[in-house]
């Protein structure tokens, strides 16, 4: 009797995380598309202030350049819910593995300073494709593209761990059944 | 002599302000802004357009329409508005209108050299620039390292050239360098157009004064808000100030030393003709700063129409359409992007 409460628990545990997993897996789809409509608004803001020969597909860059932002995918032990996560203005002067070491070792205020300072450089490099010198609404919908991005690898979290808590629950039931 | 001009001006251009005048009551009226911020599709904007003058330029565009498409199509009835004014303009109502178009050949220019460092092909960089500033031999830019071969291969020929001596140099060219080009090059158009514009005196002189000082000035506020934050120094900043405009010299000191868009609210608001804009926007806000500019901009061209027998009317409908022209392209993106609750957010009427 004890160990079928317990059993119970874990199922209810179990029913309860993919509801939750489920309720903000929809509430980040429902967040991203704000972000990205407010994102194509500032564009279209961006072209109007700037105009439309400084704010068009012509001058983006075609030459080969390193990725600022990289994605990077593991997985627990047992390969059942792999984990995304998100590289953000990786500087094309520095390793990679700088971002790593940064993430394991606790930073001080000057270190945090000089992050902050690597990554408005590489903001500001990556715009510099439609000028030195650009509207404020332009870096405005840099950033909401920014948050897109980061909405979306949340999305896939997210995505990842209802799968895992259906796959769960499934089993359990399977196995309630048996 | 000022106020004489009433005895002689319309032997030569009498018929050009009575056409320009004549494009002028063109210009879409608020009820036609109304019914195309209620349109929703591009479809629709199409048909209201279709009983304006851009009737014609958009009656054979399929479906489904895009926005930039709307937005060039209107742009060839300005070029074809402007073509016919300059082949009916004698001396010095010609050389005038050629000056209005100088800006957007800086613009293609700069538009070719960047898609060209970027690796962009040439074909592609050319249809997207402005059909008012075109030029013969502007292709040729594709094959320019730096700015000296730039102006001794292409722009020597050009009405450019005269505004390169301050900006050639042997570096390479890169994105920094493009933008200290592009603002030292407009700095001396618009200098160069400020010292004919006087030399013709009269009506003339005086209103494009004022046009061409609130240009200069809400270029030098633009350039401030737009360097904050950037590598470029304060010296730079000062030096693509224009020598002349309301802020001309001591606001520019002001300007140059601003780090945030509430010191460019201080250096603004001592300048009564300019309190007003800020008056509109909330401390530390700067998005509806562009818009605010613009009715400004508006109001100022719209009150050139009221005199006549000067050339400012000319250059007044010319930027009165180019409002209109960024109306539409504004109200085509809500409508496109089911946002049109913002619509307002950046449309200027005109009347």
């Amino acid at each position: 009797m004890e160990e079928d409460r317990r059993k119970d628990d874990e199922d209810n545990k179990l029913a309860l995380q993919f509801m939750d997993s489920l309720h903000n897996y929809l509430s980040l789809t429902h967040s991203l598309s704000s972000t990205l409509r407010q994102g194509w608004l500032e564009l279209a803001s961006a072209k109007h202030s700037m105009g439309t020969s400084r704010v068009n597909t012509s001058v983006l860059d075609l030459k080969s350049h390193s990725a600022s932002t990289t994605l990077k995918i593991t997985e627990n032990d047992d390969g059942t819910q792999p984990q995304f996560t998100l590289q953000k203005w990786v500087s094309s002067e520095h390793e990679s593995t700088k971002l790593e070491d940064k993430n394991e070792h606790p930073q001080d205020s000057d270190t945090k300073s000089s992050d902050n300072d690597e990554v408005r450089k590489e903001r500001d490099k990556s715009l510099s494709v439609f000028g030195v010198l650009i509207s404020p609404k332009l870096r405005a919908t840099q950033l909401s593209f920014e948050k897109a991005l980061e909405t979306l690898i949340d999305i896939a979290n997210m995505r990842s761990s209802v799968l895992n808590s259906f796959t769960q629950l499934h089993k359990e039931v399977e196995d309630t059944k048996e | 002599m000022y106020g004489f001009e009433a005895l002689s001006f319309n032997i030569h251009g009498g018929y050009l302000e009575a056409i320009v005048r004549g494009h002028r009551s063109g210009l879409l009226t608020t009820a036609d802004y109304n019914n195309l911020c209620q349109c929703e599709t591009l479809d629709d904007i199409k048909m209201h357009l279709s009983a304006t003058e851009y009737g014609p330029y958009l009656q054979n565009e399929p479906s489904p329409l895009h926005t930039t498409t709307i937005v060039e199509k209107c742009t060839l009835k300005l070029v074809d508005d402007y073509k016919h004014m300059l082949c009916q303009a004698t001396e010095p109502l010609s050389t005038f209108l050629e000056y209005i178009t100088y800006g957007h050949m800086i613009d293609n220019v700069v538009l070719i050299v960047t898609g060209t460092l970027h690796e962009r092909d040439v074909q592609e960089l050319l249809e997207k620039c402005h059909p008012l500033g075109m030029f013969d031999s502007i292709a040729t830019l594709a094959v320019a390292q730096n700015m000296r071969e730039l102006y001794r291969l292409v722009l020597v020929d050009t009405p450019l050239a005269p505004y390169f001596s301050e900006c050639i140099t042997s570096e390479d060219l890169d994105d920094m360098n493009i933008e200290i080009m592009r603002n030292t090059l407009y700095k001396a158009y618009l200098e160069d157009f400020y010292r004919f514009c006087q030399k013709l005196g009269g009506a003339t002189a005086e209103i494009m004064s004022d046009l061409l000082a609130f240009e200069a000035d809400r270029r030098a506020v633009n350039i401030t808000i737009n360097s904050i934050g950037t590598e470029l120094t304060r010296d730079d900043r000062r030096k693509l100030y224009s020598n002349f405009g309301l802020f001309y010299p001591y606001g520019h000191e002001e300007l140059a030393v601003c780090e945030d868009i509430d010191q460019v609210r201080a250096v603004m608001e001592k300048y009564p003709p300019y309190q007003s804009i800020f008056a509109k926007l909330s401390y530390g806000e700067s998005q509806m700063l562009d818009k605010a500019f613009y009715e400004e901009e508006v109001k100022r061209h719209c009150l050139a129409f009221e005199q006549q027998f000067h050339y400012a009317v000319f250059f007044a409908y010319m930027r009165l359409r180019e409002q209109e022209i960024r109306n539409l392209m504004w109200i085509s993106e809500c409508v496109a992007q089911n946002q049109k609750s913002r619509v307002h957010d950046s449309v200027v009427f005109i009347f």
